[in-house]
């Protein structure tokens, strides 16, 4: 009797344990699987060391240097605090800011994308070292591998400016993490960091935090931290023409969009016969791609080179004469944008997420990756798109976004992906090629042989254009890992910017 | 010996005259009819994205001024196998470019050689450009 009871009590306490890891979600290699939105559970990035049961032992183990300097951030907390300029956050801080965040998971990269920004990490789970040396940066450097159920990521290469709160608590570049994400249950995982620090630390010293699956949301919207704090200083002013209408706004100064006739469609571009496939059958399009936009970036029109812009071959493939079909006012906006004091204007200037089409085509490369679902696109220049392919609706229109709402589906071979929802904020390049909220972008990624896929892009605008046009970009896929950019963290032309457009709008007046 | 090791990679010639933009419009941030040509010492290598800078005292009738000088994007040179500590202080650079609109001591460049002639890279980088 007594023996039988301890049997079953023992029984049943395995029973627990493997019962939580039988009803895991997994991978189809056995891995547990992450994918899903999530966000901390709890206050930790108020202070770290405040929140019960966040640090292991209650105390960060400063040196006594570096216990004085802690307590010096936290005095002038509102204007050191690297966040409050919308600086990257960092690595652990991003992971228990109070906002959400989605993990896309393949059998060799994990991405994590943050609402906060449009930041991402890109963590590769392939067991090969960095293909650069590692440099200091914002975000680190990540590299994980599977320890059982757990997955376990070195983040090196940090620069000496984030912190870890609000609290000012702090590193040099000397830090290493090693984050463990552990599901304990199908909702949760619980993450734990061990900081090593040999400048600011007298000892290694570890946290723990749960991460909690929200169940209420089926996609990440954006908060971008540095553009809403630009529009609200007047340091990146609305046009009423273009953006999205405020809610009881007066209506648009140019009266109601264009009827927009029918265009017959394009021939389709053949995919490749000898494609790379993923499991599913699906052609396998991932890869770190760049664009060979032959200058689209500085106009999607034909024009000659000048001794700061180079000659665009013009990658407009519709309408036929490859020219944009503007209605008369964005064409002479269009022209007015070349001006030097529009310089200040293009929204990626200022770094802001260079939006659908534009994304694509900018100078910088991009990741695709294709994680059970969904086609995600990662950008060197900080921002993503995730383009589920479930058939769902767009969002309620008065959401708008810097990337739009993108779904994706495969027709045959090729992938077609549909956007809405954009802000209007956008341009589509540094020329001043002009978009508007009433954009709708149709995008087609045929893979062709030979590492390369064709990119076509049909916008439809009729507060702008008087017919849907689309342009056509091949891209390269190459051996080759993206890199940080920190633009806004680095941007010393902004200011030269706003002088040039400062000086013109004085001289402006006084001519008036 | 950080130069010599640069001097010695053909393709680091790059990018030709006539840089590229790259996340802003350099017409509205300098001036294409203010060419420059400038023989300085380096003070500073700024190595930042989506543009480095090149930070060189030039002595002009004998008053020293630091210009800062606008090139391609860290992440390019990265890739192209270059360090941080490649261009030490006080090496002496001679750079050509376009001057700002304002008329500072600020310029885009459009090449830069070493006193011997051999090419550093060059361009207000695009990025995607061919580097042949």
């Amino acid at each position: 009797m007594f023996s039988c009871s301890v049997r079953v009590a023992v029984m049943c306490a395995l029973c627990t344990a493997v019962g939580a890891a039988a009803t895991l979600p997994r991978m189809a290699d056995g891995k547990p699987n992450f994918q899903g939105i999530w966000q901390v559970r709890g206050k930790a990035a108020n202070d770290l060391a405040a929140e019960k049961g966040v640090v292991e032992g209650g105390a960060i183990p400063y040196q006594a240097w570096a216990s004085a300097k802690k307590q010096e951030n936290f005095k002038n907390r509102k204007t050191a605090d690297p966040l409050g300029k919308c600086y990257f956050p960092g690595v652990p801080r991003i992971m228990y800011m109070e906002y959400p965040f989605q993990i896309f998971q393949t059998s060799d990269k994990v991405a994590i994308t943050f609402e906060w920004s449009q930041v991402y990490r890109l963590i590769y789970t392939n067991g090969k070292p960095p293909l650069h040396d590692v440099v200091e940066t914002w975000m680190g450097d990540s590299r994980g591998h599977w320890d059982g159920d757990s997955l376990v990521v070195d983040v090196t290469g940090h620069n000496n400016k984030t912190w870890f709160d609000l609290a000012g608590d702090f590193h040099s570049e000397e830090l290493k993490l090693s984050e463990r994400y552990t599901m304990t249950d199908s909702d949760t995982i619980q993450y734990q960091v061990t900081f090593t620090d040999p400048k600011v630390f007298t000892k290694t010293w570890k946290m723990s935090v749960a991460l909690v699956r929200q169940k209420n949301k089926a996609r990440l919207l954006e908060y971008q931290c540095e553009a809403e704090a630009e529009e609200a200083s007047g340091d990146f002013e609305r046009d009423p023409r273009t953006w999205y209408p405020k809610p009881g706004a007066p209506p648009s100064p140019l009266g109601p969009p264009a009827v927009m006739p029918q265009v017959a469609p394009l021939a389709a571009v053949k995919p490749g016969t000898n494609l790379r496939r993923t499991a599913d059958g699906k052609p396998d399009l991932t890869g770190y791609y760049q664009s060979n936009a032959g200058g689209a970036n500085y106009g999607l029109e034909k024009h000659g080179r000048d001794a700061f812009t180079p000659a665009t071959r013009g990658v407009v493939i519709d309408p036929a004469d490859a020219t944009l079909p503007y209605q008369p006012w964005a064409r002479a906006e269009r022209i007015n944008r070349e001006e030097p004091y529009r310089g200040y204007d293009d929204p990626t200037a200022h770094c802001f997420v260079a939006g659908v089409p534009r994304s694509m085509y900018v100078p910088s490369p991009f990741q695709l990756l294709q994680p059970d679902g969904y086609v995600v696109l990662l950008f060197e220049r900080m921002s993503w798109r995730i383009i589920p392919l479930d058939g769902r609706a767009h969002l309620p229109d008065n959401v708008r976004l810097w990337q739009g709402d993108s779904v994706g589906r495969w027709e045959g071979d090729t992938l077609v992906v549909d956007s809405t929802n954009f802000n209007g904020k956008t341009w589509l390049n540094e020329v001043g090629d002009v978009l508007s909220h009433a954009e709708k972008v149709t995008e087609r990624f045929t893979p062709l042989d030979g590492d390369k896929f064709n990119y076509r892009a049909t916008v439809t605008d009729p507060i702008v254009y008087t017919r849907p046009w689309t342009i056509e970009i091949p891209m390269n896929r190459q051996n080759e890992e993206l890199l940080e950019v920190a633009c806004h963290e680095d941007n010393g032309d902004l200011q030269n910017l706003k002088n040039v457009r400062d000086e013109y709008r004085a001289q402006h007046k006084k001519e008036k | 010996m950080g130069i010599r090791k640069l001097g010695a990679i053909p393709v680091m010639a790059m990018l030709m005259a006539g840089g590229v933009a790259a996340h802003h419009s350099f017409t509205a941030e300098f001036d294409q009819n203010k060419p420059v040509k400038l023989t300085g010492k380096v003070t500073e290598m700024k190595f930042s994205n989506p543009h480095s800078w090149i930070y060189l005292d030039v002595d002009t009738n004998g008053k020293v001024v630091n210009w800062a000088l606008e090139t391609g994007s860290a992440n390019a040179l990265i890739r192209r196998g270059w360090k941080r500590t490649d261009l030490p202080p006080g090496t002496v650079l001679v750079v050509d470019g376009w001057q700002a609109r304002n008329g500072s001591a600020t310029a885009n460049v459009s090449s830069v050689t070493f006193t011997d002639g051999k090419r550093l890279f060059a361009g207000s980088s695009n990025e995607a450009a061919p580097t042949k």
